[in-house]
Order: structure tokens, then sequence, then C-alpha cells
């Protein structure tokens, strides 16, 4: 048992081939088009602060094994919340940590019932999705459409520095830069790896699988909270349908950003790049005038694409890269 | 050493649905010692350590800790009270690092707001330190950095101990460290093992290799089948001795062997490779023979079973049937020219365990009694469940009892029934004993010695030496996936299958 | 002997409880809106879950081995798609029926190979083509409406057999009686139930799961097909929003009628009565002016509740002593 310090190269991990792909893409795109002006790159980051935020939180709750199809409609009553407490003359002191709050319940409330009841989560969030569905348009006057916010509303989300961020994209990369931190140093974070890796050892290691998961579903509230918001205050209305449907950007940014549906593998980072990716797909799409519904379509194969690679982790593809990067095979 | 008890366990009974686990078992622990705990498989060994670490709870009985009463609800209890456990499954994560691992669920925190001493942070330097002290006393240089996943098992294991000792704790249990190890790798563990006692580090050693426990242990203590048998210094008694407690019983009771006329041969394979992990086996197997495959877990016995019977595909080597050459591209074929497999892990591989026992026992069958449109004939299927829980006397009322509801000896014998039912000429039975109590072990002996005298042949994997012993007529000693020799019934003895087993 | 008989009055008590269930929605409309007791209501409930109860049937397979088939509605919408394509730009009416026929088999063969060939999990794999679907048929049908079938195709869900029967009942009667019986008294139910709880076990009882899991999403994407014409025929227009909701209700019949989504558990039977219960509930909303939506709100909120009832059911059967899957001496 000797020591292997092999002395560290670069390796091609999953997060940096993705974001070499993101960069790729824009510099592609700031070539073939007007993306790199000031409003293209404004609307981009724009567009993709709410991704970045959702699917870090339903990343985390793929690391346990588990998965939420609900966040869509659940940001529907988040943004919902937010517009109803505006026009009743709320300041953005009540109405943000009101309508996170509504977020953090939605989501206990499928983590609660998934842990509670041991009903998988997929089958939970898939009937929320309904419940929500059908929720807005008979409970909520107007099916929830509340116009004519006013800037007290959006003057956050149309908010800019130097006239090109968006305050948005600074929260979502604050957000971002504190979950790869809690990954890395928390106990939590660790926690997690353990809970989706093998829940067996995570309870031989004295960790509560059912605990984590129910702390990872109200955590995963909170960001969709905030991702709602981040895109509802960018618009001078609210209409929780339009976030119906949505679900599908933020998983498929989390799946192709590496993390594993079988739990237990990941990086923050790659849900980052992974949102990135996902919107400039989509940019691009409409930048060479592909019709929306192609989406669609799109995301399905990279949804697939991605879970292939990930699960095939240490068959083909890592043997791939391993050639590619000389490093030692894997012995188990 | 001192004399003192550091853990002392009394009493102790745990019952599960239909199953005595336990019954008034106690052991003293003195502070400083290495106390083995042996016992057969299905004696009540892990229950008893999975008791100790809170994961069962016992129906009644004490435990005392340094004197204190020691009661727990989950594992993280057991280790705040100083009890570390390294399990047979482990627990570590492949994904993460070996210094991740081993302080996973109790990292060392420190505070990162001046004021606010409730939020932490990892303290990665002092977790670096501390796991490099380990590792130091455990005479071992690792990269805390490596991946545990591309690690090998015994690193593994060795990390599983370090583990166990991030927690400072005052007892160490060891439930069969060695399953997986290598002879040299088990030398190592044994080094430490004896190192962490001179620091006066009291362990539990749990084991059924005796050998072991002559070579570490300072006491012993026997169950069988859930209840205390004796406790000795390892001193004072002998092997025979122990294995007399753990038995209950003569040795020569315990394998039925019965003489058989052995036939032509049946089955013979030549130079049969699987890229890492057989090669080039040969050998032949006749008719009424119960042919024994000896060796160390990870030798190639069960990966053999499998290429043998079609579930895994050779990549050289041939295989002839009565003389005739044959290859199956399916388990389904192999088994359509009479070989069955009847897996080690009836769990896993082998049942069904939430249907009934009919739907077992006929799964092999199915094809054969269901019409042109897959029904199945119910009086059939009825007619092949009473005649196998008759023949080999399973113990259940009818054949709609669920199978998981039976003991772990009658459920080998619903595995076995399972793989009788298709007639087969060639029965691969991978350690048919395994996990059951010592009465049904003979019962399955007999039923073993009955198949071969009915003419049919046997191949017998088992770690079991006595077993192998007990049952063959010959062993094929397999290492490394290779076939490391043969030894006839006369000249076999544990000395020579060890000695080209290791 | 016990644990068997609690086993069987689980099972009893379950369908029971669901029969009972059905009664009540039935008489619960019949006394706010008497029509309802009419036998022609009744028998209308019968014509239109006639596409939702023969996807249920495929589903009802799926579901016992353990997966699940999240798009079958989008499977039945491309497939009714192509059939509109077809005919409106051929006028041929057997072409039609056999290119859609073969669109909803490929696509649930899709499923299939990728299912029994990768180690993706089924419900990321159908959580990715349902996307697919759905923009496929989006791409094709873009906002247009097929329509103007001729009446001879329309037949085929117009008929009403002596005068009163629809003829959609007898092709899911028919099919639901051949289904129930592979099901209760063929291997193939055996094996499928078996792969639930133990894909190993059936494995090394020399049987191909792969081959099974293979045929079971092909063929749910055959009756996805075969419900798509039958929907056509009741509906005659083909559009991209057919088969949003039938998605959900396929899955949620099938759970309602008490297959585990776990798998190993299932009944055929269950499945039929969930379907009645959701005809019920559709037919009922209906005529009492209802939206689509309140219809989506309680089928979400009964699914939920329903998989806690059993939940909570199971959990008392389990403590009654039917699992000893933790005995002792099973390890070491």
């Amino acid at each position: 048992m000797s020591a292997t310090t092999v002395k560290k190269r670069f390796k091609p991990t999953r997060e940096t081939v993705l974001a070499l792909i993101v960069l790729a893409f824009l510099l592609f795109l700031s070539g073939t088009t007007n993306f790199a002006s000031r409003s293209g790159l404004y609307s981009f980051m724009l567009d993709v602060s709410p991704t970045i935020v959702a699917a870090i939180g339903v990343g985390m709750v793929i690391f346990t094994g588990n998965i939420d199809i609900s966040l869509g409609t659940m940001s529907g009553f988040v943004a919902y919340t937010a517009g109803a407490l505006v026009k009743a003359g709320a300041p953005m002191i009540v109405f943000v940590p009101a309508a996170i709050l509504v977020g953090v319940f939605l989501a206990g409330l499928n983590g609660f019932i998934t842990v509670k009841f041991k009903v998988p989560s997929i089958v939970v969030t898939l009937a929320m999705n309904m419940v929500h569905v059908g929720f807005y348009a008979t409970f909520l006057p107007q099916s929830g459409w509340i116009e004519n916010l006013g800037p007290r509303f959006t003057w956050f989300g149309r908010g800019r520095f130097f006239d090109v961020i968006p305050y948005t994209f600074v929260v979502a990369i604050v957000i971002a830069v504190f979950f790869v931190f809690v990954m890395k140093y928390s106990r939590f974070g660790k926690t997690l790896y353990a809970v989706g890796g093998d829940a067996q050892a995570a309870v031989y290691s004295g960790i509560d699988p059912d605990k984590t998961v129910m702390k990872v579903f109200l955590l995963e509230g909170f960001l969709i909270g905030i991702s709602a918001l981040l895109r509802a205050m960018t618009r001078n209305e609210v209409m929780p349908s339009v976030f119906i449907g949505r679900e599908l950007f933020f998983i498929s940014a989390a799946l192709v950003g590496g993390i594993s549906i079988a739990g237990g593998s990941g990086k923050i980072v790659g849900a980052v790049f992974g949102a990135m990716f996902v919107y400039l797909l989509t940019i691009t799409m409409i930048y060479f005038g592909f019709q929306d519904y192609y989406q669609f379509a799109l995301q399905g194969v990279i949804i697939l694409m991605a879970v292939y690679i990930t699960v095939t982790d240490f068959g083909r593809f890592n043997r791939l890269l391993r050639r590619i990067t000389g490093r030692p095979p894997v012995h188990s | 050493m001192s004399t003192s008890n550091i853990l002392e366990i009394q009493g102790i009974d745990k019952q599960f649905p239909g199953v005595k686990a336990l019954s008034n078992v106690h052991i003293d622990l003195r502070e400083g010692e290495v106390h083995a705990v042996c016992g057969e498989n299905g004696a009540g060994k892990s229950t008893l350590m999975k008791i100790i670490c809170g994961v069962h709870k016992p129906d009644s009985g004490t435990i005392l800790l340094s004197g204190e009463p020691y009661t727990v609800e989950n594992p993280n209890e057991a280790y705040a009270r100083g009890i570390a456990i390294i399990y047979q499954e482990s627990s570590l994560l492949p994904e993460l690092t070996v210094l991740e691992n081993i302080f996973m669920g109790h990292e060392p925190q420190k505070p990162i707001v001046p004021f606010l001493p409730a939020v932490k942070m990892i303290d990665y330097p002092s977790m670096r330190a501390k796991a490099s002290s380990i590792f130091e006393r455990l005479g071992m240089q690792i990269d805390l950095d490596a991946i545990v996943g591309t690690l090998g098992v015994a690193t593994k294991q060795m990390i599983e101990i370090a583990k166990a000792l991030t927690f400072d704790s005052q007892i160490l249990i060891l439930d069969e460290p060695t399953a997986a190890l290598t002879s040299r790798e088990v030398e190592t563990l044994f080094e430490t093992i004896r190192k962490l006692r001179a620091e006066g580090q009291s362990m539990l050693y749990i084991s059924h290799r005796l050998d072991e426990i002559f070579q570490i242990a300072d006491r012993v203590t026997v169950l069988r089948d859930g209840e205390y048998i004796e406790t000795a210094p390892v001193t004072s008694v002998d092997k025979n001795q122990i294995v007399s407690w753990m038995v209950g019983r003569t040795l020569t009771n315990l394998y039925p062997k019965e003489e058989v006329e052995i036939g032509d041969v049946v089955l013979s394979v030549e130079g049969l490779c699987q890229e890492g992990v057989l090669d080039d086996i040969d050998f032949v197997a006749r008719r009424g023979e119960i042919l024994g495959i000896a060796g160390l877990a990870g030798a190639g016995r069960t990966e053999l079973a499998l290429a043998l019977c079609g579930l895994t595909q050779p990549d050289a080597g041939e295989i002839s049937l009565n003389g005739e050459r044959v290859s199956f591209e399916s388990y389904r074929s192999a088994m359509d020219h009479g070989i069955v497999y009847i897996s080690e892990d009836r769990q896993a591989y082998g049942l069904v365990l939430p249907m009934m026992l009919r739907v077992n026992i006929t799964h092999k069958v199915l094809p054969s009694i269901s019409n042109l449109f897959g029904i199945i004939d119910r009086g059939q299927e009825r007619g092949i469940t009473d005649e196998y829980i008759e023949k080999l006397d399973i113990r259940a009322p009818d054949g709609d009892f669920v199978v998981n509801n039976l003991s772990g000896g009658n459920q080998q014998k619903v595995s076995v029934a399972k793989s009788l039912a298709v007639d087969p000429q060639i029965l691969i039975l991978d350690e048919p004993t395994r996990g059951v109590d010592v009465g049904a072990k003979s019962e399955i002996h007999r039923i073993i010695s009955g198949l071969a005298k009915m003419g049919k042949t046997i191949l017998l994997i088992s770690s079991d030496l006595p077993e192998i012993l007990g049952m063959s007529d010959r062993v094929l000693v397999m290492k490394t996936g290779t076939k490391a020799g043969e030894v006839m019934r006369r000249d076999m003895t544990q000395e020579t299958i060890l000695g080209m087993a290791l | 002997m016990t644990a068997k008989r609690i086993n069987l009055s689980i099972l009893f008590s379950h369908q029971t409880v669901l029969f009972f269930l059905l009664v009540c929605l039935v008489v619960l409309f019949g006394l706010i809106e008497p029509v309802f007791f009419k036998p022609r209501v009744l028998f209308d409930v019968l014509a239109i879950v006639g596409e939702v109860g023969i996807m249920a049937l495929g589903m009802t397979f799926i579901i016992s081995t353990g997966g699940v088939d999240l798009g079958v509605g989008y499977e039945l919408q491309v497939s009714a798609i192509v059939f509109g394509l077809t005919y409106t730009t051929t006028q041929n009416t057997v072409l039609a029926i056999v290119l859609a026929m073969l669109t909803g088999t490929v696509a649930g063969a899709f499923n299939g190979l990728v299912i029994s060939r990768t180690r993706i999990p089924p419900l990321v794999t159908t959580l990715a083509t349902m996307y697919l679907y759905r923009g496929i048929s989006m791409i094709i049908a873009g906002t247009d409406t097929f329509a103007g079938f001729p009446e001879g195709f329309l037949k085929i869900s117009t008929i009403e057999l002596f005068g009163f029967l629809p003829i959609q009942s007898v092709y899911f009667v028919t099919l639901f009686l051949i289904f129930d019986y592979l099901y209760r008294r063929g291997s193939l139910g055996r094996n499928l139930k078996a792969m639930g709880f133990n894909e190993n076990a059936v494995n090394f009882s020399g049987v191909n799961t792969r081959r099974i899991k293979f045929a079971i999403y092909t063929l749910t994407g055959f009756l996805c097909a075969l419900a798509a014409l039958i929907y056509l025929g009741r509906i005659s227009a083909a559009k991209t929003s057919i088969g949003d909701n039938l998605n959900f209700e396929v899955i949620t019949a099938v759970l309602l009628g008490g297959t585990s989504i776990m798998g190993g558990v299932g009944s055929m039977r269950g499945t039929f009565i969930g379907v009645l219960i959701i005809g019920v509930l559709k037919k009922g909303f209906t005529l009492l002016n209802f939206s689509g939506n309140i219809y989506n709100f309680t089928l979400g909120l009964i699914l939920i509740l329903s998989l806690i009832v059993f939940a909570v059911l199971e959990e008392k059967e389990k403590s009654a002593g039917r699992v000893a899957a933790a005995a002792p001496g099973a390890v070491g």
C-alpha cells in the first residue's frame, strides 16, 4: 500500500467539459449573431438566472435519489403570492419572504408525503402538479392573473448593473457560489452525497436519510421560491400558468450538469453550467429561426443523452476520457 | 491488561417473526482485549452486533458500558457512546474521497462568523491532520484525496477501520473483517489489530474462521443457534473444542455422505477462459459424483458456475455434455440441456421472497407447464409444488405460503426445489448452506447426497472447508481465476486444499 | 398461514374500498344531477374511458415491473397527429391507420429499447421521450387541426351495439378480459410481478427480462396507437392539445387500482375499477358544468390521498409480520 502521489494533471471532469461547451457556444453565438451585444447578453443573463437557481434546488433533490416534477407549478404559486401581496400594498420586505415561504411549504409537503408515507417522490409530485394546476384555475381569482403591478414589483427584476448585468443574475451567482460552498464545507452537503449514494451506508455512518430528504425538499422549496421571484419580478403582471412545464428546463439543466438521477453524484457547478447550456441551446434555436416547439423534442433528446453518459460513466465514456488524459485505470 | 469489563452484555433475547434469533446471550468484554465471538452462519453473531449498534432492539436483557446502562436507538448514538462497528457491508461511498468518507456525518467543524458560533463549516485542515494521524497509527500510507471507488478491497477494509477510529471509540467491533481479503491482506489487518490492542483498544472480533481466532484473539465466546455456549481464553482451548461447541455434535453426523457408484463423464470443460475472471479451466465431472469446488472468495468459483450455465459468456474454451460439445447463449438453453445453477445469494438471485412457494418452485419450469398462450396449468403447478414440499420436507403449510416467512434453511430448500423441478442432470450449488442453521444444513447435505445417489452430477461450491471435505468425492481448488489443483477424496485434508487455495 | 390471510384480506379490502368509492361517486353525482342515473349516461362513462382504459392495461404491466411510462398521452398524441396528417394528405384511411399504429408502436419500442438496453431508469427515459414525442407531434402539426375524417373511419368509435352499447366499451372490456387472464393466470403476469420484486431472481430462473421489458413498453405504445384511433373516432379532430391529461389519468387509474409503483403487486381488476372511477368523475364533472381544472385538481388529490391510505395499510400489514426480510442469519 504505497501512497499514490501521482502528480495531478488537468483532468477533464464532466463539469469542465460542460463549461468548455458553454464557452464554445457563447463564442459561436457571438460570432454568428448579435448575441454579444449589450441587449443579447443582458437577456441571456436575465433568462438563465431563475433556471440556475431552480436547477440547484432540484439538483439537490435529485442528489438524494428523489425527483420533483411539480417545480413549474410551485413557481406559479410563488409568483401569484408575490403579485397578490404587492397588489395589496405589501412592501418588498414582506412579499418576498412570504412568497418564498409558499415555495418552502409546497416543496415541504412533497417531501413530507415522500418521507412519511414512503410514496415515491415521482408520484407525489406528479399528482401535486395536477393539484396545483387545478387549483390555479379553480380557486384563484382570474386563474391568478394579476396585472399592473408597477415598479414596486419590477424594479428589482428589471434592475441592472452597468446597464448590462441584471440584479437577478447577481442573485443567481451568489446563490450558486454559496451552494458550491455548502456542498464542500458543510456536513449537510456531505450528507446529501451519502444519502443519495447509498442510504444503507449513510445509516451506518449515523445519518438519518429521512431527515435529510425532508431538509432537502425544504431547501428546494426555498430555491424555487427565489427562482420564481427572479422570473416573476421581471414582468409587470403575474400569471401562474406560464410556469407550467418549466420543470422540464430545471430538471434537464440538473441532469445535463451531471447530477446523477440514481443519486449520490454530481456537482452544483455542473447544474449551473447545465442551466446555461440548456438556455444557450434555446437561444441558438431561436436565433436560427426554429419554432418554439422544437424545444420540446430537443430537451427530450438532451435529457436522454445526458443521463446516458452519466449512467454509463464507468464504461466507455470514462475509459475514453482516461485514455485521453492518461490517468491510471480504475480498480474496484 | 486490566481485567475490568468495559462492555457487559447480559441475557439478551431477540425474536424475529418465526425465528428465535438470540436467547439469553451474554458476553463480557474486558478493557484492552480482543474478544472473539464465533459461531456458524446463523448463530446470531450479526444480530448481536446489530443490537449493540442500535439497528435492532433486544426483547429483553441489558447491556452495560463501563458499568453504565447502555441503550441506543441508532448507529449514531452508538458512536456517540464510544462503540464503533466495522460492518460486513461496506459503509463507504465509492464516489467520495478517503478523507470525506472516514469523517462522513461527523466532520470536524469550526465557526466561520465571529459572533455566530452556530454557523460552522467543515474544518478541512484539522480533518486532514486527524486523518493522517489515524493512518499513521494504522501504519498505512494512503492518499487522502483518492476516490474510494478506485481502491482495492483490502484498502477499503483499512479505511473502514480508520473510519471507526475517527470516533475515538472505546470499543471497536469488527464483523467478519477478513471475508473478502487475501491471506497477505489478512496479515496486514492482523498487524493493525495487534497494534491497536497494544494501545489498549478493546475489540470484539466476529468471525467463524477458527484459525484467525487463535491468531488474534485473547478470549473467545461461542454462540450456536442464537444461544450462548461458552467463553474461554484461547490459550486454554483447542480448535476441536471450539468446533464441537459451535456445531454441538460430532462432525461425522453433519455430512451424511453416501457411497455412490460413480459413472461416466457427464460434463467436461476444457480451457475455459473469461477475461479477467477465469483462466484456462479444465475439469470433468461424472455421473453420481459430488465435485467440490473450493477456493477463497474472489477465486472465480461463482464466475465459473455462471459461465457454465450460460448466465455469462466465456471468451474461449469448450464445454461438453455427455461427449457432445455445447454452448449456451442463455441460461434457458443450459437448463434445456439439464444444467441448473442454485445461487449463493438466494435473497438477491435465488428467490422472489415476497411471492408464494408455488410461484417460486415452478418458476424455472413455467414454460413446460403452460400452454401456447403462456397460461399456467394450475393442476400441474400444484402437483409439482406439493411434490417438492414433500420430497424436500419444506416446512410450510401449503404452496400458497409466502417464502419470506420461511426460515433460512427452508428458503434454501425452496431454492433447491426450484432447480430440481426442471429435472436436471447437473446441479451447480453455490454455497448451499450459507446462512442456514445447523439442522437444516445437515438436511440439505442429505438432499445433496440423495441427488448424487440418483445419478445426478453435483458441483458443490463452498467456502466451508469441512463441508467440502465431508461431501465431495473430488475437489477442484481454484485460485485467482485459475485451477490450482484437484484432490481425490482419499487425499483430502484441510491443509492440502488450503495449501492450494492460498 | 396468518400471513397469507392478512395478505388476501388487504387485497380484498383494497378492491372493496375502491368499489365502494366508485359506487359512492355514482350515487353522489346522481343525487346532485338525477340524469346521472340514466343507463344512457352510465354507458357514456364506458365510452369516454375507452382510451384511458386501453392504455391503462399496458400501463399495469409496466408498473408491475417497477417501471413507468410517463408519456403515454403523447404517444397517443403523436399517433393521432400522424393519422391526421396522413389522411389529410393522402385521403387514404388504411394507410393512415397503418402509419398511426406504426408510430405508436415505434414510440413504445424506443422506450423499451432504451430501458432494456441501457441503465437509464424508466422514469427518466419516459420523462425525456415524453417531451420528445410531444415535440415531434408539435413539429408535425404546429397549430393545425386535422379533421374531416371519413364516416367509415368514425364508425370505429360511434357504433352502438344493440343500439345502446358504445363500441369503445366493447373494445375495452374485451381487451381487459384478455389482459386480466394473462396477468392472473399466465406466466407473463407472473414474471412481470416477480420482476417488480426481484429482477435478478427472474433472470436466474432462465427468463430473459430484457426481452420482457422491451415487449411491454412496445405493447403499451401499440395500445396507445389503438387508443388514438378510438379517440379520433370519437372526437374526429387531431391536434396537439389532445393527450395532455392522459399521461396522468392513465397512471392514476393504475395506481388507484392498487398496483404498486414499486412493482411486484398489481391487479388488472383494480385498474378496471380505477378507470371507471376516472370515467365517472369526468362524466360527473361535465354534467355539473365543472371545468377540467376542478377535475384535475380532484384527480390529483384522490391519487395522493389514496396512495397515503395504501401506504398506511401496507405499513400495518408489515407490522403484522408479513415481511421478515431482515431475518437473522441472513447475513453472517
